[in-house]
């Protein structure tokens, strides 16, 4: 019996006019933003490529993530290139996009148009699916035949998913065969299955917005009430809730800054240099001024660790509260477990900074064995290996599928005994 | 030879609502197959409420509804396969032309018909060969309550229920639906009618059923309306308190 009532549903959206602009939106916003950011990628690769670092050069630097095209996230700052000297690191330059207009508006790569567009589009096709059809009066002709009323909400809700994320797979799965004609896209068996995961994901939300517009549309009595409540709902989950609950956070933990930090990291590295030259004793020969200097950089390497190693521990704590918070909304789960998916998330550039603080490490370490025991330094290039799947979904990555999953279903268990209870006349 | 089974019977009915309002008090009736079934009363009376118990549109304080046998609260989607319903103002899919409305509505009734079997029911209802294709949004009450019927003649099914079917129809559409309806019964369809066209009512039914304030108050076979005058028995009771046998009515 469903079949007939999704194919109507199909054919009814098909021929309305909320179709045709949703269509055109959706093909439109997904091929400007691959085309965009595939663009922008290019442009930061060739920044990549003209400040990447040559045989001995002490710096850290990684390409740009070929995921970032979809997801851009914390990839710019991933990209950084670090500058590993005996007392510091320092930061060079990102490969920042040529694109200014991204430091205004809020960067519009695929994760942006599903989370922000495609999510509207869904509300726009649940919000009347029951109280329209009550209000037209043709929900009291549809159950006077045999058709349950949970196959009715099936059918509704699988008529309008298959019709939201047609067009949006059709335009995806086309700009990704286009992508895979540049060999820097080529990707692993690997690559494969996180862009499955990121597909799973945008399909799961757009099926989370859906079954929201649906639960709202039983609820209410007029699809114009609907709609507003809808409306609100939307602004609240997508842009008012992540925003106040990182602002939240940022009063409930509190992080030194980054000037502060880099300006304590100057004190200690004056403060033993002049520490230094006030004991320079020239009779102590040239093993004993070097033993002596190496005595100060180990205090100020050690200091500086300890003090980042702080700084981490408090980001770290912060990233954890305003993520636990945020998840209020579960828009926010959406967002961490794409970027996450992508190797663009906030775990991922946490990881990196590690992974430079260690290479920072083995140079010190060279270097100091180099200028103590004479031993020949050689420094191997700096490598980063991004997360594998099975990590990043054992650090967190389960948890917002599940939660958004969660969503989803209690919206689907919610709509489904509300619209049992429904009064159809 | 049609077989005079009951088609549809309501036994002890009765619906109140949360707010405490007695929408239905315990009624009794029954329908036969061939038999056109005319409930009348004025607005709030309880004759759509009937039809809505029987839909399992609301479900009975007390008592039971039954359509061929089957109980309507405890087997709902069984009992529908018996029913086709006809509202008041038929509202149809208006992206969509009759054509293709009847065509869904028909397979929702299990029934697939062919482009040739849907024009067919929709000259038989008299709606116009130029609107068969045309999107329903632009149609008139009368071509939509056209299309309605077809969609209840397309289910073939034991039971019709009507309620007011041709309220706000002209004439000339209210005499067709008429006709439809007597070869309908001609047919063995069950046919249970709420109307306020008294007139109408006496002209086409087998039985007539007069309801107030919930309850039925007079039961009539066409038979002894040929000895009655229906319009006077019913403004006779639309003007006196609520009470059943009096003024010789049996219900």
């Amino acid at each position: 019996m469903i079949a007939p009532l999704v194919k109507k549903e199909i054919l009814s959206n098909l021929l309305s006019y909320k179709f045709i602009v949703v269509f055109l939106m959706t093909i439109l916003l997904t091929a400007l933003s691959m085309g965009i950011m595939y663009r922008d990628f290019d442009a930061r690769y060739a920044d990549y490529m003209l400040i990447r670092p040559g045989a001995g050069d002490l710096i850290a630097l990684t390409p740009p993530n070929p995921f970032s095209v979809l997801a851009r996230g914390l990839d710019e700052s991933i990209g950084r290139s670090y500058e590993i000297n005996i007392h510091d690191i320092v930061v060079r330059s990102g490969q920042k996009s040529n694109n200014l207009i991204f430091r205004f508006f809020p960067t519009p790569d695929l994760l942006y148009t599903v989370q922000v567009v495609l999510s509207l589009a869904a509300l726009l096709f649940g919000f009347d699916q029951v109280c329209r059809e009550r209000e037209q009066g043709t929900l009291k002709l549809l159950l006077s035949h045999s058709v349950s009323r949970g196959e009715l909400l099936l059918s509704k809700w699988v008529g309008n998913f298959l019709t939201l994320v047609l067009p949006f797979l059709t335009v995806f799965l086309l700009a990704l065969l286009l992508l895979q004609l540049d060999p820097r896209f080529s990707l692993s068996w690997e690559g494969w299955l996180r862009l499955g995961l990121m597909l799973f994901l945008f399909l799961l939300y757009v099926a989370l917005f859906l079954s929201l517009g649906i639960l709202v549309s039983t609820l209410a009595k007029r699809a114009a009430t609907s709609l507003v409540i809808l409306l609100f709902l939307w602004a609240a989950l997508v842009f008012l809730l992540p925003n106040l609950t990182t602002l939240a956070a940022r009063q409930m933990v509190e992080v030194p800054s980054v000037r502060g930090l880099s300006e304590k990291r100057q004190q200690i590295w004056t403060r033993e240099i002049l520490l230094g030259i006030r004991e320079f004793d020239p009779k102590a020969g040239q093993q004993g001024v070097a033993s002596s200097w190496r005595r100060h950089f180990d205090v100020v390497n050690h200091e500086q660790d300890a003090m980042e190693e702080e700084y981490r521990h408090r980001f770290g704590r912060l990233v954890s509260v305003a993520k636990s918070l945020n998840r209020l909304s579960p828009v926010a789960s959406f967002v961490y477990g794409v970027n996450a998916v992508a190797g663009t998330g906030i775990e991922e550039e946490s990881r990196y900074k590690e992974e430079v603080l260690r290479y920072k490490n083995r140079v010190y370490k060279g270097l100091m064995d180099k200028s103590m025991l004479g031993k020949e330094a050689s420094f191997s290039a700096f490598h980063y290996r991004y997360r594998s799947l099975g990590e990043t979904f054992r650090e967190g990555l389960w948890f917002d599928l599940f939660w958004l999953a969660l969503f989803t279903f209690l919206f689907v268990v919610a709509s489904a005994v509300a619209f049992l209870r429904y009064d159809v006349r | 030879m049609i077989s005079q089974e009951i088609v549809l019977e309501a036994k002890d009915l009765s619906k109140r609502y949360e707010d405490g309002q007695l929408a239905l008090d315990h009624i009794h009736l029954t329908l036969r197959r061939g038999q056109i079934y005319s409930l009348l009363g004025a607005n709030g009376a309880g004759k759509t409420t009937t039809i809505n118990l029987f839909l399992d549109f609301l479900k009975p304080t007390t008592g039971q509804a039954f359509v061929c046998g089957i109980d309507v609260e405890k087997e709902p989607l069984e009992a529908k396969k018996h029913l086709a319903f006809v509202s008041e103002n038929v509202m149809l899919y208006g992206n969509f032309t009759a054509r293709q409305n009847l065509e869904f509505f028909a397979k929702l009734g299990g029934r697939s018909l062919t482009k040739e079997e849907v024009y067919s029911l929709l000259r038989r209802v008299s709606l116009q060969e130029k609107a068969f294709e045309q999107r329903v949004k632009s149609f008139s009450k009368g071509m939509r309550q056209k299309v309605g019927l077809a969609i209840a003649i397309a289910k073939d099914s034991d039971v019709i229920l009507l309620d007011e079917p041709t309220s706000g129809l002209d004439p000339k559409a209210a005499e067709e639906f008429q006709v439809i309806l007597k070869e309908l019964r001609a047919e063995g369809k069950g046919i249970l009618m709420s109307t306020h066209d008294i007139f109408r009512a006496q002209e086409v039914a087998d039985k007539v059923g007069i309801m107030k304030e919930g309850r039925l108050v007079l039961e009539r076979s066409r038979e002894e309306l040929y000895e009655e005058d229906l319009v006077k028995i019913y403004l006779d009771y639309m003007g006196s308190p609520c009470s059943m046998g009096e003024r010789g009515g049996r219900a």
